[in-house]
């Protein structure tokens, strides 16, 4: 009995029973109507559940026969896993939906039954077999959509709706056509037989018709450029209903797509190119949007492109066994996302992106639902999207479909490009706010489907072959850690330290080899750098869960044994420094770029790991470290997505400004520990190259990307009055270095290169934090605006003075045995063009270091003495420690040197030995002295240049501040910002081809109809040829 | 004039597409195992002389519920969407003014040929199962009834709250039907729970007359809502 | 000479006629209404169209009785399918039709006027 209960067919009975019961209902009471509603509304969702349930536990496929007969001769419908899976998370979504759409439902009976029988004919177009049977539930769906949208009676709402009706009878008009010429060919209108019997519909009859029937469904999913009909419904229906048009139409009609796709063997190549023309342009065009629900109807088509094209790019080749993760995941995802969104857009008021009714700036929870449904659309961790997108990229690439995924990859950058500039918007205080109070119940629906989007991510990861539960532990203890947010926020920071220290300690220790070695520098750095957020007493909220995430992260990446492991953590780091940027005070406009660069990174990262995997056949990270098959397309992409993360010449220009408008104590944190994961991924990426033998010539040109880099940074920090930015062009110059020794490939440089990460690190995180004490303290950020702090600041000039002695590499410090073993080691390579580049960046690095320090603490005091002291402990005693580590690695290089041997010489011994010398050897012969005193000498003679080019020119008193300001705009004008004016000539044209093919949205109604008909002319040609055009 | 031309060439072009159709097309010569099924096994099984009417109430029976939540929903949608909203009801007087009477042809037309046309109706929908006709049929033939006699008393207004009690009620029972034949029968709309009696008698075939029925009814119900609702 | 082709076709022609007719209506046309004519012109047409696939040569109207045994029937009457499908799509363009109708009074309410060019609200 209960088995019939939840029989499938009863979502039927009872959503066209409660359907037609409803009038009867409204007559009876109100309650009566509420209750009906949601009891027939529920009850769908309950069945499709249960059933779907039976089937997880192992139930069979369950074949819903009408009329008391067998297929073909009635009816037939079926519920599988998929159609479970499908029906299912409609049906979830859409009495979430109805909550929210509450307010316009309610008491208006006839928009109830119009909803009701919308689910249920969702329902029926997934679950039908019979092609006849589909179009009248297509009709149905169209239909209920076409009632639900006179809900809303501006001029605008009506003719859109207007519009879409147009362009969808001419769309099912034409399935009609086909269905019935379907049958005239084959005698049967039964989905499996005609499956079965595909071979026999041929002829000019049957291929028309399969054409009309594919056509019909592919402009019912909005393709590029027959949408406009779409997109305008999407802008002015209310919200609640442009979700259920977004989401649940349109998942009925994917299924069909879906189902029927085996009949559509000749046509794969044609809806893939339909499917990636539409991804590609609707998210182009979303470039130029600001209405907010329009923008949404753009990632929507997008999105409902980038299934299609999924679906017949993986059936084409063969990898069917990978639809239920890559369908499915994006599926739920953008189920789940989109209808958040519209939801939120509607909930929130927003009109436009530059805000709404109500103000998010100062309400976290809606900061943090509209971002975490951002990150799910964007494909990123740990959301559905991000896996499936994973796995259809590494399909791809192990079939050789390179150009598919280009397409994929930029189409997805340019999506995140617009959803993210909506949430840096957001994030902006308004003009005016008017209070308004939220509807709590309201947002009911938009945090169910929230967590709903969290659950599935775990459940997409398992299917990914995820196995291991700890790449969640960062998030866990995220999740936890906001938990207890209202916390005082020094509490805070003491119980994120303790939980950093014990469970990123257990992260760390399960690394091994070099992996190790960073994890467990950088664990140890992040925790002295963090805990100087003691200084600050407010509470800063969601600031030390999102550190927590950025810190944990970090270790789990180090952790990580296969490439998707590795990917999951990169993208999480990136996305927690991408909030923390964004939580900062001056933050907002830098984070766009930030995440923009981050991607793109990111996206670079991921075709190198889909090319290793199709070469070497396996995700295996230590498939890397051994010898493999040649891989340089693979090293050229890991090595640019690498050396865009960390800032290298070019792709430098998101970095000065998150790094300068980051928290001061956050800077710390980026520049000093995470930078330097890029870094792991290039001694990573490296390894790659050097199974090649091509990879010494490209080995070659990363070492002058990281010399142009610093010599780049270099001057960009000379040109710099703000000395938070010098030190961020600092930053990047320091990482130039640390790329060139990654490159030199030879024992020697490696064992440079991790030297120069633990100084980098130590002396940045001094460094910043040292400006952190002197922003606290006077409150200013330019040179011109502060001076002569060595009297009242005298331990942070201590400490800066120490740092920047190391970070020179002038002896003792340990940056001393740093960076004369890189031009020691560019030598004996033969490079010596790169070696002279390197001395004249010593020379620019003391030029702009000797500018800090006097520009700070020298000259004249420009502030009230009186009001400034000393930083606060909790600012000096991290210090402290980081010159206590520079001081014992000076003293002991044995403790660093050693463990660095050890993990470095396993992997070298075979292929590269340093003129066959072990590393001890190396030492104990080498002498540093002759190179270091070249060096010195090299940078005085060309500071003496400069300084007497200055006096000629300026007679009277000279000092150090005027041969700056002397010298700063010779500089800023003889270095135009090539960089910056690429980037913005990219973003311009972008923005500008989306500008002009926007236009072909006229908003006539009769120019959509005219496109529709042309792109199902357009199916029908491309597919038969114009071969006898003139009928004989 | 170029809007014409382009206009024009797409019509070509789907001439083109026709063409190529009409072209291959050839006439059946028989019938095909599926229609075969139907023509042979159909009265027999369901006991419904009239095939067609057989095939859309019991074998594509669930069709024809998805086609009755179509109307149903259009009566609805338009029933929404005509609403009188407050700006429209001050209009309303003004065109009032201008409604004529119906011409003498047409009242006395309607005298005439209203019971005509309700009886016809009504015959058409009793009739289905055994000759050609059919709910559908009859229910247009009902509410093309009704819209005479609209067009005739446009002071007379259908009582649309019963119209709409009674498609609610006329769809309750079709489904309930469907649910009887689930458990009683062979499947959902399997109409042999009823006895198949005589065959081509009037009460015979199941409850397919009785669907049928209920389908008229309905669609008059609700045809004659939409009329209504469009005079407005 | 028409007579020597076979009934079907001519059916099939003139569906296909309508159905052009029917596009060139909702493209040329302006007027609302003309452009809902045209959608009804389209639709009618392939109902005609399906109404002539399901004909088989020489075969009559799919009813058995007394004087039309089911043994004859196999051999002497049209698809009877074809014919259900076109009951169930001539009541959905009914009905779509009737939305359409709706809506043009509303659009004409909120504007004034039917022209297609006047709602042209949201675009880009």
């Amino acid at each position: 009995m209960v088995a019939s209960l939840i029989h499938p067919l009863n979502i039927f009975i009872v959503g066209l029973g409660g359907g037609f019961v409803m009038p009867l209902l409204y007559r009876l009471g109100k309650t009566w109507l509420v209750a009906g509603f949601f009891v027939a509304l529920a009850g769908i969702t309950a069945i499709s559940g249960l059933s779907f349930l039976g089937l997880l536990q192992g139930g069979e496929t369950i074949e819903i026969l009408t009329a008391g007969a067998r297929p073909p001769v009635s009816i037939s419908l079926r519920f599988g896993m998929s159609e479970g899976f499908f029906t299912f998370s409609v049906n979830l979504v859409a009495l979430l939906g109805a909550l929210q759409l509450w307010k316009r439902l309610r008491g208006n009976y006839a928009a109830l039954l119009l909803y009701l029988i919308l689910v249920m004919g969702i329902n029926g177009m997934v679950m039908t077999r019979d092609l006849f049977d589909l179009f009248v539930f297509l009709e149905i769906v169209s239909i209920a959509t076409y009632g639900l949208l006179g809900l809303d009676r501006a001029p605008a709402a009506l003719s859109a709706a207007f519009k879409y009706i147009m362009a969808t009878v001419v769309a099912s008009t034409f399935f009609l056509l086909g269905t019935v010429l379907i049958y005239y060919v084959t005698g049967t209108l039964n989905i499996d037989d005609l499956i079965v019997g595909r071979a026999a519909i041929t002829g000019p009859i049957g291929a028309t018709a399969l054409l009309l029937v594919l056509a019909c469904l592919i402009i019912e999913l909005k393709p590029f450029p027959a949408n406009g009909w779409g997109l305008d419904v999407y802008e002015t229906a209310p919200s609640g209903i442009a979700a259920m048009v977004s989401v649940g139409v349109s998942a009925g009609v994917f299924f069909s797509l879906l189902k029927l796709l085996p009949l559509f063997e000749g046509q794969l190549d044609l809806i893939a190119i339909s499917g990636g023309v539409t991804f590609l342009f609707s998210n182009l065009i979303g470039l130029k949007q600001s209405k907010v629900q329009r923008l949404l109807g753009y990632s929507s088509i997008g999105q409902m492109g980038l299934l299609t094209l999924a679906l017949a790019l993986l059936q084409q080749i063969g990898a069917q066994a990978s639809v239920p993760l890559v369908v499915g995941g994006l599926f739920v995802n953008h189920l789940l996302a989109k209808a958040g969104l519209f939801w939120f857009a509607g909930l929130a008021r927003c009109t436009t992106i530059e805000g709404g009714l109500i103000s998010l700036a100062r309400r976290p929870l809606m900061i943090g639902l509209l971002g975490l449904f951002l990150v799910a659309i964007a494909g990123l961790p740990p959301f559905p999207g991000f896996w499936a997108k994973w796995e259809l990229v590494m399909r791809l690439a192990a079939t050789g479909k390179l150009p598919w995924i280009v397409v994929i990859l930029v189409g997805s950058l340019l999506e995140a490009a617009y959803m993210f500039h909506w949430f840096t918007k957001a994030l902006q205080p308004p003009f005016d706010e008017t209070t308004t109070t939220w509807d709590g119940p309201a947002l009911l629906p938009v945090l169910g489907t929230a967590a709903l989007l969290v659950a599935t991510g775990v459940v997409a990861a398992h299917f990914s072959g995820i196995r291991s539960a700890w790449i969640f532990a960062p998030l866990a203890v995220g999740i936890a850690l906001y938990g207890l947010d209202s916390l005082p926020g020094r509490v805070k920071v003491a119980l994120m330290l303790v939980t950093v220290l014990l469970v990123g300690g257990w992260l760390a220790f399960a690394a091994t080899g070099i992996a190790w070695l960073f994890a467990v520098l950088l664990l140890a750095g992040s925790l002295v750098i963090a805990a100087a957020g003691l200084y600050r007493e407010d509470i800063r909220p969601g600031y030390y869960p999102l550190l927590a995430v950025l810190l944990l992260s970090i270790p789990a990446l180090l952790r990580s044994t296969t490439s998707l492991e590795f990917f999951f953590s990169w993208e999480i780091i990136t996305l927690a420094s991408c909030f923390l940027i964004a939580n900062s005070r001056g933050g907002g406009p830098f984070v766009l770029t930030f995440l923009l660069f981050s991607l793109l990174s990111a996206f670079f990262v991921l075709a190198g790991f889909a090319s290793i995997a199709s070469v070497s056949g396996t995700t295996d990270l230590d498939a890397l470290l051994t010898r493999g098959p040649e891989a340089t397309v693979a090293f050229i992409l890991l090595a640019t997505g690498f050396l865009i993360k960390a800032g290298a010449v070019g792709m430098h220009v998101w970095l000065p400004g998150a790094y300068a408008e980051a928290d001061d104590d956050l800077t710390a944190i980026l520049s000093g520990v995470v930078s330097k994961v890029a870094i792991f991924g290039l001694l990573i990426g490296t390894y790659v190259s050097i199974r090649s033998e091509t990879g010494l010539a490209l080995a070659h040109a990363v070492a002058w990307i990281g010399m142009l880099t610093t010599i780049t940074g270099a001057l960009l920090a000379l040109t710099e009055d703000d000395f938070k930015r010098l030190l961020a062009y600092s930053s990047m110059s320091q990482l130039g270095y640390i790329i060139t020794a990654t490159a030199l490939m030879s024992h020697l440089g490696w064992v440079t290169a991790l030297y120069l990460v633990a100084n980098h690190m130590m002396v940045k995180g001094i460094l910043f934090l040292a400006l952190a004490s002197v922003i606290l303290r006077t409150g200013k950020r330019r040179f011109a605006e502060t001076g002569g702090l060595r009297r009242t600041m005298p331990v942070t000039f201590a400490t800066v003075l120490i740092a920047i002695v190391s970070m020179s590499g002038l002896p003792p410090l340990m940056g001393f045995g740093g960076k004369w073993l890189l031009l020691d080691a560019m030598a004996d390579k033969g490079w010596y063009l790169l070696a002279a580049a390197a001395l004249f960046a010593t020379f620019l690095g003391f030029l702009y270091m000797i500018r800090l320090v006097s520009g700070l603490f020298f000259g004249a005091a420009k502030l009230d003495q009186r009001e400034i002291c000393e930083a606060p402990s909790a600012l000096l005693v991290p210090q402290f420690i980081l010159i206590a580590g520079i001081v014992v690695l000076s003293l002991y290089p044995k403790l660093l040197k050693d463990p660095v041997s050890a993990v470095i010489d396993p992997q070298f011994a075979a292929t590269l030995v340093w003129k066959s010398i072990s590393l001890q050897a190396i030492y104990d012969y080498w002498n540093p002295a002759p190179v270091m005193i070249v060096a010195v000498m090299v940078a005085a003679a060309l500071f003496a240049l400069a300084w007497i080019a200055y006096r000629s020119r300026r007679n009277d008193q000279a000092n150090l501040d005027r041969f700056f300001i002397f010298w700063r705009p010779a500089m800023s004008h003889n270095l135009p910002p090539v960089a910056e004016i690429f980037w913005r000539g990219v973003a311009g044209v972008a923005l500008g081809i989306a500008t002009n093919v926007r236009l072909i949205y006229t908003g006539n109604g009769q120019t959509y109809v005219f496109y529709v008909l042309l792109y199902v002319l357009a199916f029908y040609f491309t597919s038969t040829g114009l071969g006898g055009v003139i009928p004989e | 004039m170029i809007r014409r031309v382009i206009v024009l060439f797409v019509v070509g072009l789907f001439a083109i597409v026709f063409a190529r159709m009409i072209g291959d097309y050839s006439e059946l010569q028989g019938l095909r195992p599926l229609a075969e099924y139907f023509v042979s096994r159909g009265p027999v099984e369901l006991g419904v002389p009239n095939i067609v009417t057989g095939i859309l109430i019991t074998y594509r029976g669930f069709d024809t519920l998805g086609e009755v939540a179509v109307l149903f929903m259009v009566a609805a949608s338009v029933g929404l969407l005509l609403k009188k909203d407050g700006q429209a009801a001050d209009t309303t007087p003004a065109d009032a003014e201008e409604q004529r009477p119906p011409s003498e042809i047409v009242s006395s037309g309607a005298t005439v040929l209203l019971p005509v046309i309700f009886a016809f109706g009504a015959y058409v929908i009793m009739n289905g199962h055994l000759s050609a006709g059919g709910g559908f049929q009859g229910g247009a033939i009902v509410a093309s009834g009704s819209m005479l006699m609209l067009l005739a008393r446009p002071d007379s207004s259908l009582n649309v709250a019963v119209l709409s009690v009674i498609e609610s009620f006329a769809g309750v029972i079709y489904v309930c039907i469907g649910i009887l034949g689930l458990v009683l029968a062979g499947g959902f709309l399997d109409g042999r729970f009823l006895p198949l009696g005589e065959f081509g008698a009037f009460f015979s075939a199941g409850a397919v007359p009785v669907i049928s029925t209920l389908l008229g009814i309905k669609v008059g119900a609700e045809l004659s809502v939409i009329i209504d609702r469009f005079r407005s | 000479m028409l007579t020597g082709l076979p009934l079907s076709t001519i059916l099939l022609v003139t569906g296909f006629g309508l159905a052009l007719i029917g596009i060139w209506g909702i493209l040329a046309h302006r007027h609302l209404m003309r452009i809902i004519i045209g959608f009804v012109l389209l639709d009618t047409g392939f109902h005609i169209v399906m109404v002539a696939t399901g004909y088989v040569t020489g075969g009559t109207a799919p009813i058995v009785d007394k004087a039309f045994s089911t043994a004859e029937a196999m051999h002497s009457t049209i698809d009877p399918v074809p014919s259900a499908l076109v009951v169930t799509a001539i009541v959905i363009g009914m009905s779509v039709t009737a939305v359409m109708l709706a809506f043009a009074i509303r659009l004409y309410e909120s504007k004034k006027t039917l022209s297609i060019d006047a709602f042209t609200e949201s675009k880009w």
